[in-house]
């Protein structure tokens, strides 16, 4: 129950500072309608293989909201109350995971209506993607949360940036990661975003074949190391804060 | 039955001694008053008692249960008011109080919240958001919070700091109210706020608790004719 009353607390605060929200949004939907209308002649840029793509994208600015939300409660003395009551540190991290979840919803919802209304074929495997690309997000989630802990609000949103361009250079999802040579090639292949783009990818058009064991254990490794490393950040975090 | 019992507390900061071998005893619904300078360790002391850290040596005892052992239990029965205004910004005042009643899972919150909001008289700030609210309203809505879990022991951390007389008088009244119901410790920098509020001061200087009386035995003690002149002459040790 104190998870619900945190995350109802936190949706509260999201939808009425709405500046992030819209740019969260209103970015990877801009960036799906434009690179459509440009039609260039790569598979990447295919309405089957891009939106994924703008999925994953848009969960980096959740990662930036989070850091946000995080490090602007961490610099208020709310967290000081909080301290003190009996609420326990998985209670906050659920609590914001939670209260993001919506967020998550909508934007998915707004970026796959988009894509049909652009040309994507509607199937079933649309509301797959859309379940599975909550669980994505916990990824993301839990990296703001970290971030958001360690830094503070401006810092937070500079370093959320990196995450955001290297969802963009190592996830694929603007070109393939052979063509940057073998040992950056290597390197996305162990980072967590081609893993989440390939993974909603291989849902969305009903092709698991193309899910390799590599993805869904890369992808698995970095989401539970990223939830502990939060939870545990945030604790010490939210003690060394009060020292 | 004492509220607060400490024993030989101390907080280190690295090499940094916070606060040193403090010797504490609070009676249940006393209004103590820690007065000390900027750096005297009051705060330290109140994050400590509150369960906001931990202390480095010694022990805490609330109302006989141990600040390491019973922790969560402690965390139930007491709350705080800190020193910079701690409610939700974009949240309505009404908002606050829902939220903080369900951080305790108050079972009758409706009566709970309409009782603070009478107490405090908030109705017209009630659908406020907390962020256009002035100074003097943010810290009585804080203090409000403060109470939604009807707290045996509550500490309130420079409750007045930067606000104007009448503001000030407001929030004493207020005080005045609880006085007597609940234990209340109070750290302040403003003499007339403790003399004028509490049953007994402790004076801090330099992380040690040098003295705690009246302010009528303080007065005494260092034989000086008025508070002020009494505590900076124990602050001090008689250099000032």
């Amino acid at each position: 129950m104190r998870i619900l009353n945190f995350a109802k607390r936190n949706f509260k605060e999201i939808i009425r500072d709405p500046l992030s929200i819209i740019f969260s949004v209103l970015l990877p939907l801009f960036l799906l309608f434009i690179f459509k209308q440009i039609n260039i002649p790569n598979e990447s840029y295919e309405l089957q293989n891009f939106t994924p793509g703008i999925v994953v994208f848009g969960f980096s600015f959740i990662t930036l909201f989070t850091a946000m939300l995080v490090s602007k409660d961490r610099t208020s003395s709310l967290l000081i109350r909080l301290g003190i009551s009996p609420m326990k540190p998985i209670e906050y991290i659920l609590g914001y995971m939670l209260s993001i979840i919506p967020l998550i919803l909508i934007q998915n919802l707004l970026f796959f209506i988009l894509a049909i209304v652009l040309g994507l074929s509607f199937s079933i495997n649309i509301i797959w993607a859309i379940l599975i690309s909550i669980v994505i997000a916990i990824l993301f989630i839990t990296i703001g949360i970290i971030l958001g802990s360690l830094f503070s609000e401006k810092a937070s949103s500079g370093i959320s940036s990196i995450v955001i361009q290297l969802v963009c250079f190592t996830s694929g999802m603007y070109f393939p990661r052979e063509l940057l040579g073998d040992v950056f090639s290597k390197i996305c292949e162990y980072l967590p975003f081609e893993s989440c783009v390939t993974i909603i990818k291989g849902i969305m058009n009903a092709n698991l074949e193309s899910i390799t064991i590599r993805n869904i254990v890369v992808f698995s490794i970095y989401t539970i190391l990223a939830l502990v490393i939060s939870i545990v950040v945030f604790k010490k975090k939210m003690i060394s804060d009060n020292k | 039955m004492l509220a607060i019992e400490t024993n030989k507390l101390t907080k280190k900061f690295k090499e940094k001694t916070a606060v040193n071998e403090i010797n504490l005893k609070i009676n249940e619904g006393e209004l103590f008053a820690l007065l000390g300078t900027n750096g005297a360790g009051k705060t330290t002391t109140i994050k400590m008692l509150s369960t906001l850290i931990l202390p480095t040596e010694g022990e805490i005892k609330i109302l006989g249960l141990d600040i390491v052992k019973d922790r969560q239990k402690i965390k139930e029965i007491l709350n705080v008011s800190p020193q910079e205004t701690a409610i939700a910004p974009n949240l309505s005042v009404k908002e606050n109080l829902e939220f903080m009643a369900g951080v305790y899972q108050i079972p009758k919150k409706e009566e709970k919240i309409d009782e603070l909001v009478k107490l405090f008289k908030l109705e017209e700030v009630l659908k406020q958001k907390a962020k256009t609210l002035s100074g003097g309203w943010q810290r009585k809505v804080s203090i409000a919070i403060a109470l939604i879990n009807d707290p045996k022991i509550l500490f309130l951390d420079e409750p007045t700091l930067g606000l104007d007389v009448i503001a000030r008088k407001e929030l004493w009244n207020v005080i005045e109210k609880l006085k007597g119901k609940i234990t209340i410790i109070l750290t302040t920098h403003y003499m007339e706020e403790a003399e004028s509020l509490s049953d007994r001061i402790g004076i801090m200087a330099k992380g040690n608790l040098v003295d705690v009386g009246t302010a009528e035995e303080l007065i005494k003690r260092a034989d000086t004719k008025n508070f002020e002149d009494a505590f900076v002459k124990i602050a001090t040790g008689g250099e000032l």
